[in-house]
């Protein structure tokens, strides 16, 4: 049985931050879909934002879950969230419109029975984790989807697994030049990954600040959002993909600064060049 | 023969990039302190030991390089989806993959010392601008390599993984090399050259590891500048032979019973290696371990 050593003192209380993770992530993904209505790729953008939705609801999770003594398994609680959620992902996506749905119930089902068996039968016994996997596992297959929405323009398995390309004026149809074919998706899985375990393992410490670290995860989540807003240029016309460029660089920069306001707020000092300060006895 | 000149030649091109990856690869994360060294720079300010060392605990390192090469690996692949030359497109993408870990390196800094505030370790500004800016210069060089070889390995040799997938692997393998070989030069002797010679870390020493240099406080370029003469070129070999002995099985024993050749000549390279490091820890144990210090020193 582990001991759990910090409390979340203050600060928004987990459930809420988990229903409006996921509501924002689901609608941000639906919005996408505009992309079919309307016939254009400009809101393709949308699933760049429900990835920073999905990220800050999953590192908050990712520090429930870490607080019991869970000390060096804070990456790993990242590889298994979007492991779990990619296989729910890929399957939810021949289900056409109703995928983010189907993601978010089978990885709901997966983190469920990653959870008991880690809990029951590897005997970990850790209060939090059957909640926790399960909800990491969504956050990871809706991560995953809202990357690849924003950058193919689209959430279907087709859009995913096909491309046309242009060959000597002919369109040609293409398996290797797709997200999945192309192997991006392993960029998607790892960019959410790392983004989504890095703020809990960059902040913790006894100084943890709830504000601090949620906005390093929106600021980790806009920085992927820059580099798939570039690698969506090869996917989508190039006037979609630059409003997502803009509008993930704007989200950077605002929030990398907050972030930086932030640290300064809750550092023991802000040096330039100084020496290190004496402390008594050393 | 034409096929296998050409497919050797091709693996000692991969094999050349691996060990300048490897070598580049552990001297960013020793400055970085990132790896298992880590855990004693971030202790140092809770047992009262102030530093200006530089902490940036991204994830472990394969994770981290797992991102950075196959992020250097996926933009690449999409500029070469837009038509552009293949070399171009690997510089940018690495150039764009190196901002990410920048970024990444800043926020990991700022965040874990913000943490500690409770024990006095201030932000350094200085470390900031001057540590990361060297940290992205290593990993360029690290991230550039590796995309490099699984380009090779990709359009050269003809591997059917994408791009990305395979720089995902291979970043993963360098991440690891640099890890197991690289950081306990830098975690067990140089933050604690002030213990005995092969003493371990002893718990009454946790966290004192060493904060003044030959000339005023140590810094972590201090640690890069050390650490790349012996644990960056170990680093450097470990992957370069990694990938090397891999492709070279490969290529020249995989048409042998439909591939089965390549996988017996590894499982027998597996064999010889273990005989030679179980040789080669004896040895170092007999020569210098601390169970024959006492014996020693009689002498």
């Amino acid at each position: 049985m582990s001991v759990k050593i910090e409390v979340i003192a203050g600060g928004v209380p987990h459930d809420k931050i988990m229903i409006a993770g996921l509501v924002s992530t689901l609608v941000c993904i639906y919005l996408t879909y505009l992309n079919a209505f309307t016939n254009t790729q400009m809101f393709s953008f949308f699933g760049g934002l429900a990835v920073v939705a999905a990220l800050i609801w999953g590192s908050h999770t990712i520090k429930v879950l870490c607080s019991y003594g869970i000390g060096t398994g804070v990456p790993s609680a990242g590889m298994i969230a979007f492991g779990s959620g990619t296989i729910a992902m890929l399957l939810a996506t021949k289900y056409g419109m109703l995928a983010p749905i189907v993601a978010l119930v089978l990885a709901a089902v997966i983190g469920l029975i990653l959870g008991y068996v880690s809990n029951n039968i590897l005997n970990m016994k850790i209060p939090a984790m059957i909640q926790a996997l399960t909800e990491m596992a969504v956050v990871g297959a809706l991560t995953v989807m809202g990357f690849a929405a924003m950058i193919t323009g689209g959430f279907t398995f087709t859009g995913l697994t096909t491309s046309t390309a242009t060959f000597l004026g002919f369109p040609i149809t293409s398996y290797a030049n797709s997200f999945l074919g192309g192997g991006l998706i392993a960029v998607a899985f790892l960019l959410g990954a790392i983004a989504i375990q890095h703020p809990f393992n960059a902040c913790l410490g006894p100084g943890w600040k709830q504000d601090r670290m949620l906005m390093l995860t929106a600021e980790c989540g806009f920085l992927s959002m820059i580099v798939a807003a570039v690698m969506s240029f090869a996917f989508i016309s190039a006037g979609a993909a630059l409003i997502s460029l803009i509008v993930a660089i704007i989200g950077w920069l605002y929030t990398y600064g907050q972030f930086f306001a932030m640290s300064k707020r809750d550092a023991a000092a802000w040096l330039d060049s100084k020496p290190i300060p004496d402390t008594e006895g050393h | 023969m034409e096929n296998i000149v050409f497919g050797i030649g091709i693996t000692a091109l991969t094999g050349a990039l691996a060990t300048v990856a490897g070598s580049a690869e552990d001297t960013e994360s020793n400055i970085g302190s990132q790896g298992d060294p880590n855990s004693q720079v971030q202790l140092a300010p809770q047992m009262g030991f102030l530093h200006r060392i530089f902490n940036k605990a991204v994830a472990g390192e394969p994770p981290a390089y797992g991102l950075w090469c196959a992020l250097g690996a996926g933009l690449a692949w999409a500029f070469m989806a837009m038509q552009v030359n293949a070399i171009l497109a690997i510089v940018l993408g690495c150039i764009l993959a190196v901002f990410v870990q920048g970024v990444y390196a800043t926020t990991a800094y700022l965040g874990r010392t913000a943490s500690l505030a409770k024990f006095g370790q201030p932000v350094y500004v200085d470390i900031i601008k001057s540590m990361t800016t060297v940290t992205m210069a290593h990993a360029f060089i690290a991230i550039f390599c590796t995309v490099a070889l699984c380009q090779l390995i990709n359009g050269a040799l003809g591997h059917p993984f994408p791009l990305p997938l395979l720089a995902l692997i291979w970043g993963i393998a360098l991440g690891a090399a640099g890890s197991a070989t690289g950081n306990p030069y830098y975690g067990k002797e140089r933050q604690y050259q002030n213990q005995k010679f092969g003493a371990g870390v002893p718990i009454s020493a946790s966290g004192n590891i060493v904060r003044y240099a030959e000339a005023g406080e140590r810094n972590s370029i201090d640690n890069g500048f050390f650490t790349h003469k012996i644990g960056g070129s170990a680093s450097g070999i470990c992957f370069g032979l990694i990938v090397f002995l891999e492709i070279w099985r490969t290529i020249l024993f995989e048409r042998i019973y439909a591939g089965w050749g390549a996988i017996a000549v590894g499982v027998l390279m597996i064999l010889v290696f273990t005989v030679i490091d179980r040789y080669i820890e004896v040895w170092a144990r007999k020569n210098y371990g601390p169970y024959t210090a006492a014996k020693e020193a009689d002498a």
